[in-house]
């Protein structure tokens, strides 16, 4: 994506190491402040569930803006014009999603001291079915997204480093720093790094933002060409553009609040109010982060005009590489810029990986491999397939496979499968577990049947014709058959609240 | 023991309020290709799914810090920060 950046050479593998040894520096500290926190899950994964309003909320939003939100959402809203306004809608939408779910899940996660997305359904529904197939759907889905962090971390400093530093020397770099400060401190080390690559993310957007203005002129300056060159990109979308702008904004809301690593941070919460507030910031940043990143993506339509799709992917390292040629204040600048890209990928893959550490330690090794390890040891094992899992997705990033490449894109159509159990569950004592898993299953194939095919009817999304049959299935099975009273009551000791 | 006292799930103005400022965040209402009059480099239309957007976050934000009550001992004694 930003591989021909000219800019960079040694400034570059410098910020590369400043930052890595500032990551590492805060992992050592957690270390040598919470000794203990390799003796329980609790500790571990979710830092002893006392994260403060401040790591809290910038957990969340380096968590959930990704390098992509720099270097794929400009060059988005350079090929849709004002469609791409939708960005700012939908980051809001994410948060809005938490409403359905995040208050009754918090209450319930600290009286049954939950762990991990997983726990939650096996508090509710019992059924190994459910629990076994919930946890590879999300491990599934955050393999594939580590995946993608890693492709792009890599892209990300051969194009800071101008190529002094090849493609997989800068994966490896990055990963090892970021398993070393995630085994230090776990939730914690995550937690305080991704402090720091937020404020990062932050400065390297708005630096962004004043460098384009300033050299290539601002929003008044593109719609002016926009409206003799480009006036598609300018006036209200038609109908297929609509729709998929509909049906963008749903997935979203109803799917993107469910990210497993993102409900960690729910338990991982000191209280209600930290909670409440990191949410309530969180709600506001949509206008500050992917608004910016649009406005820079409608810069770059009069900056560099009649790309194609292709060239246009490397939008951000094109602008880039012209302010940072200006005067050496932008270029140290774009050097941040660039540092900030970084951190967000790594921001977003740490706390990734913790999560499908986390399933795969607690969920599966320590409830069906081997239920009598202590929790050392469940950490223990999750550490050690993490490094496998990392090992293997390194060998797929750099050697993709030709054939079934497809089967990596899949992330959020299968993600989204678990929701109407995940969310219909807290609500609703007389949900038919079978149906659940039925739905779950036949939601899972025909969303990931339609993404091979690349079939989208009406223009909507596969993982949203997924959801819906999943929820149809759910919501009628339920109606149909009857819950035992037993079982009924056994819910009702798990969510009457 | 923490207890539910509220949650927004359950308020029905909330969901009418959010699910009206859904609708109108998606510009269908206007004529297609429409852009004039174009204030500060942003089309009228970029305005009004804007201003849509901030009214969202607003009533998130109200819903987050006015429709979620719990009561009960809720402060974490391991947490260190």
């Amino acid at each position: 994506m930003v591989q021909d950046l000219a800019f960079g050479g040694w400034s570059g593998i410098l910020i590369m190491i400043v930052y890595g040894l500032i990551m590492l520096l805060i992992g050592f500290l957690t270390f040598l402040k919470n000794k203990n926190v390799r003796e329980s899950n609790d500790e571990y994964y979710l830092g002893g569930r006392g994260l403060s309003v401040m790591v809290l909320f910038f957990t969340f939003y380096a968590t959930q803006y990704s390098g992509n939100t720099i270097i794929g959402y400009a060059p988005t809203g350079y090929r849709m014009g004002f469609e791409w306004l939708q960005s700012v809608t939908f980051m809001i939408l994410v948060i809005g999603g938490y409403l359905l779910f995040a208050p009754r899940l918090y209450v319930l996660g600290k009286k049954f001291k939950f762990i991990t997305p997983t726990d939650w359904l096996e508090k509710r529904f019992r059924s190994k079915g459910i629990t076994i197939l919930g946890s590879i759907l999300m491990l599934y889905g955050l393999g594939n997204y580590l995946l993608e962090q890693f492709v792009a971390v890599g892209q990300g400093v051969a194009g800071l480093t101008g190529g002094t530093i090849p493609y997989q020397v800068g994966v490896v770099f990055f990963i090892i720093i970021m398993l070393i400060y995630s085994w230090l401190g776990g939730m914690r080390s995550v937690a305080y790094t991704d402090t720091m690559q937020g404020i990062a993310l932050l400065i390297g957007v708005f630096v962004l933002l004043v460098g384009s203005i300033v050299y290539f002129g601002g929003l008044p300056t593109a719609t002016d060409y926009m409206q003799a060159y480009a006036p598609e990109k300018l006036g209200v979308p038609e109908s297929n553009g609509i729709v998929g702008w509909f049906s963008m904004l749903l997935l979203v809301f109803i799917g993107a609040s469910i990210y497993p690593h993102a409900i960690q941070r729910i338990f991982a919460a000191k209280s209600v109010k930290t909670l409440k507030k990191s949410f309530t910031a969180m709600v506001w940043m949509p206008f500050i982060t992917t608004g910016v990143v649009f406005i820079v993506g409608i810069i770059g339509i009069n900056a560099f005009p009649g790309l194609d799709t292709f060239e246009s992917e490397k939008l951000v390292g094109m602008m880039a590489n012209v302010i940072a040629s200006q005067n050496a204040l932008f270029y140290w600048a774009m050097v941040l810029l660039f540092g900030g890209i970084i951190a967000a990928i790594i921001s977003t893959a740490d706390s990734v990986l913790l999560t499908f550490s986390s399933i795969i330690s607690k969920d599966l090794y320590g409830r069906y491999i081997n239920p009598n390890a202590t929790e050392p040891k469940q950490i223990f094992v999750g550490k050690i397939i993490g490094i496998i899992s990392v090992a293997i997705l390194l060998v797929i990033a750099w050697y993709p496979p030709a054939t079934l490449y497809q089967i990596f894109v899949l992330k959020f159509e299968l993600l989204v499968q678990i929701a109407p159990a995940f969310i219909l569950g807290l609500y609703w004592k007389r949900l038919h577990t079978k149906s659940v898993f039925v739905g779950m299953i036949v939601g899972t194939i025909l969303s990931a049947a339609m993404t091979f095919a690349n079939y989208t009817p009406f223009g909507i999304f596969s993982g949203l014709w997924g959801l819906f049959i999943n929820l149809v299935i759910c919501v009628v099975g339920s109606l149909l058959f009857t819950v035992s009273r037993s079982e009924e009551e056994a819910v009702d000791k798990v969510i009457g609240l | 023991m923490l207890k539910l006292k509220k949650e927004p799930i359950k308020n029905v103005k909330l969901w009418i309020v959010l699910g009206v400022l859904f609708l109108l965040s998606v510009p269908w209402y206007l004529p297609v290709g429409s852009y004039k009059p174009i204030i500060f480099g942003l089309p009228y239309w970029g305005w009004i799914i804007i201003l849509d957007s901030i009214a969202i976050s607003a009533t998130i934000t109200y819903a987050f810090l006015f429709l979620w009550k719990v009561e009960g001992e809720d402060t974490n004694t391991k947490g260190d920060e």
